[in-house]
């Protein structure tokens, strides 16, 4: 699928309906059954998928609607992790969960939802999956001697993950790992694991880093020069970062150390409600063009739009497509 | 009960009157209020599948002894009209509104032209608006409470700097800052603090005092005199601070507020027998009370609406002589009482329900309540609270002194509010679903007790960050 020069993507998630939250958490209750809940969930990707297309983005996601969150859906799925099912109230709290041994090498299922998001629509796809460093943020650990080494026990685990997607037809997955941001120093190891996790994968690798979403606010300060020069040995195709709510100064980053992979720019703030112009956005893609060329920038939200109310999501997405589609103009393409 | 029984054996009451009657009996109460001492509160409409609810609130201050059976006889009138009393209702009263929530009453215009014309009002009465309190001075002053905050902010700054994340502008927000008192305390404080320690954060440190009447911002400025370089004043709309600060959006490490919460427009509601019910008001005055003014102030008392209108567009300058003016107004406001009446939440339709409230999350938050409870929405509480926790920065917290519930029950054990403060209205704050909006948000919220002056019922409500 031959993609435009500056494509348009997302990061992953899409607006959480009320209604569906509440369904959610029904669903936790007891009060509805997972057999509903699936069917619930299909019919809420395939809306997401539709706006998605509608909007014009060039590569899509399932919009993450069948995930709690960005953590449990993979904690629960991976073998050898003990979740504590009495710690949640809200569908969207993070799970207690332990590992207590040596972590079984088994991938976690998820080529299904791959399949569904490529069965319901013709544009490129991309599959998103929680990287190792978060994963083990959220994990309590009382086997491995060190977090680098449950680390990397997740990333030989997810690298089976990502082969079976592989297998079910990804050809454009993105690793999230906003974590990094609030432990800097474990940069160290992180792009060890990072490494570990893709290899042998022939897939387009994307790598989403931000100062982190969780209930639409930033998790973390700082820069993103602590991710070099370390990052640049990382077996990656894309470094997708935010600098829509940021700003665009660590964009010199790129002019500095030159890393050899693409650049996905941030250019929606999804912690905000406002909604950016096309003119906005078009300045935007505009600065990072002064550091990086167009034929390695691809043009995205910050991070997730779960928490964004649909029509606003929506219009940032029309607003982030139009954008770019000025600059295309100016570039003669 | 023995009262009561004698009612019904006398035909004061219908036997499914009064199998199907609530009283209560208010212990907690506010001296100066909006109701009589034995208030009957009907139902609206016709319920399906059911009597309607037949509510009786006896306030036990204001009841004298031996007086509870003429009270209660002169309340019951208007609900039993054919048992022989002919005191119809309207009779006896000059309403100022129809019935709405209350949110939507004049008492809440009231309310604003107190805190537009406070030191007018000061002026005339003598003594400060913290004099009214009931401890006679606010508790968001108390010195210590002020250093232990300090030391806290303090803490934060430090370990924010030892991780390299604190902001060269250092940015810290209190609205509502009254006379600027708690304001000038911190900063004194926290300037010693970091001159004790050589931290030197005091010169990055932007406080913004913020309110929404000009006139106290400029009297706050006396008292942070010696900082003002760190200083901003910004009238702000409480309920909606971040339309004002969207620029500081993520960037205040903290922020203040005290005694805001309980002045901010609120509903009631109620739930009896498994439904919800909306408390709709109406205010009214006594027709004695009435005469009484418009005789005061040579004006018929068809005439008084009007003014009381001219009044509330104009202020007290509309009656030429200015003390004239707010004597009229402090008389009116005194004589003012609210009808109550509940409305089942079916009849309404779904955009009367306050905020980003719905029925759906309302009952989900009340799972946790008794069966039968009435309740503060204190939707305008809400309102700011959650326009405002979008400015704290990634550790930034929220600090509210107010007077508090924290438990669905406390509603069971007594009345809190609307009651009458000076010139404004005050309410408990519904702690239970500022937790809910709270946790929405991404924040924890827990309450402490004001533990720097026995007696006092203010309570401390502080976020945390939710994982």
């Amino acid at each position: 699928m031959k993609l435009p020069i500056l494509p348009t993507s997302v990061v992953g998630s899409y607006s959480m309906p009320g209604w569906l939250e509440r369904l959610k958490t029904e669903y936790f209750a007891r009060r509805i059954s997972r057999h509903d809940l699936d069917e619930i969930h299909d019919n809420a990707v395939k809306a997401a998928i539709k706006d998605q297309e509608t909007a014009g983005v060039d590569v899509i996601s399932d919009g993450e609607l069948r995930r709690d969150n960005m953590m449990d859906y993979f904690l629960e799925r991976l073998p050898g992790v003990q979740i504590d099912r009495s710690s949640k109230k809200f569908y969207y709290d993070f799970y207690n969960c332990s590992v207590q041994g040596k972590l079984p090498m088994a991938p976690l299922g998820l080529a299904g939802d791959f399949q569904f998001l490529r069965s319901f629509t013709d544009r490129e796809a991309k599959f998103c999956v929680t990287g190792p460093h978060a994963l083990t943020k959220r994990i309590h650990n009382e086997f491995y001697p060190s977090e680098e080494a449950l680390a990397m026990d997740l990333a030989r685990v997810l690298n089976l993950e990502l082969k079976e997607l592989v297998k079910a037809g990804a050809r454009i997955i993105q690793i999230d790992e906003p974590y990094y941001s609030g432990f800097p120093d474990d940069i160290a190891w992180c792009v060890n694991t990072l490494n570990t996790m893709v290899e042998g994968v022939d897939a387009k690798i994307v790598v989403h880093i931000c100062y982190g979403n969780r209930y639409g606010k930033p998790s973390w300060e700082g820069t993103y020069r602590y991710l070099f020069p370390r990052i640049l040995e990382a077996k990656v195709h894309q470094l997708t970062l935010e600098f829509a709510r940021r700003g665009g100064e660590d964009l010199d980053l790129f002019r500095e150390f030159k890393p050899p992979f693409e650049l996905g720019v941030g250019v929606i703030d999804v912690k905000t409600q406002a909604v950016e112009t096309a003119d906005m956005v078009a300045e935007r893609v505009r600065k990072a063009l002064e550091f990086v060329p167009a034929e390695r920038v691809s043009v995205l939200p910050d991070c997730g739009c779960f928490h964004l109310p649909r029509d606003i999501a929506f219009a940032k997405l029309c607003a982030m497509v139009e954008g770019t589609r000025l600059v295309r103009k100016e570039l003669g393409q | 009960m023995a009262t009561l029984q004698s009612m019904l054996e006398e035909g004061h009451l219908e036997q499914e009157q009064f199998a199907n009657l609530c009283v209560h009996l208010d212990w907690i109460q506010y001296k100066q209020n909006f109701r009589e001492a034995v208030a009957v509160i009907p139902c609206a409409g016709e319920l399906a599948g059911g009597l309607p609810i037949f509510e009786v609130h006896v306030d036990l201050r204001q009841i004298a002894p031996g007086a509870l059976r003429a009270e209660l006889l002169r309340a019951m009138a208007p609900a039993n009209p054919g048992f022989g009393h002919h005191s119809p209702v309207n009779e006896e009263r000059v309403l100022l509104e129809e019935y709405r929530p209350f949110r939507a009453s004049i008492a809440w215009r009231f309310n604003h032209l107190y805190w537009q014309r406070l030191a007018d009002w000061e002026k005339f009465t003598g003594r400060g608006y913290e004099e009214a309190l009931p401890g006679g001075r606010s508790d968001a002053n108390h010195p210590l409470a002020v250093a232990d905050g300090v030391a806290d902010f303090w803490t934060l700054v430090r370990d924010l700097d030892v991780k390299k994340q604190l902001p060269a502008e250092i940015f810290v927000l209190e609205i509502g800052v009254g006379m600027g008192t708690r304001a000038g305390l911190w900063l004194d404080r926290f300037h010693k603090l970091d001159q004790e320690r050589g931290t030197n954060y005091y010169p990055r440190v932007r406080f913004l005092l913020g309110d929404y009447s000009p006139a106290t911002l400029e009297r706050s400025k006396a008292a942070v005199l010696p900082h003002m370089e760190q200083c901003s004043f910004v009238v702000l709309d409480a309920l909606n601070p971040i339309q004002t600060l969207s620029f500081l959006r993520h960037k205040i490490q903290h922020i203040h507020l005290t005694n805001v919460y309980d002045n901010l427009p609120d509903e009631e509601m109620a739930r009896r027998d498994g439904r919800l019910y909306l408390v709709e008001v109406r205010a009214y005055l006594h027709t004695a009370d009435a005469e009484r003014i418009a005789g005061d102030f040579e004006m018929s008392t068809r005439d008084l609406g009007r003014c009381i209108e001219r009044l509330l567009e104009a202020g007290p300058e509309h009656f030429g002589d200015r003390t004239r003016g707010i004597s009229f107004w402090q008389q009116v406001w005194a004589a003012m009482r609210l009808d109550e009446r509940l409305v089942c939440v079916d009849d309404l339709r779904a955009e009367a329900m306050p905020g980003e409230l719905d029925h759906a999350r309302l009952e989900e938050t009340l799972r946790d309540a008794p069966s039968d409870v009435r309740f503060h929405l204190n939707s305008g509480a809400l309102e700011s609270f959650r326009n405002t926790l979008p400015l704290l920065a990634t550790r930034g917290y929220m600090q509210v002194q107010d007077i508090f519930v924290t438990h669905w029950s406390e509603f069971q054990l007594g009345f809190h509010g609307p009651g009458k403060l000076d010139g404004s209205i005050v309410n408990w704050v519904n702690g239970m679903l500022l937790r809910e909006t709270a946790e929405r948000a991404g924040y924890d919220v827990h309450f402490a007790p004001f533990r720097y002056r026995d007696g006092s019922r203010t309570s401390m409500l502080y976020t945390t960050q939710r994982e």
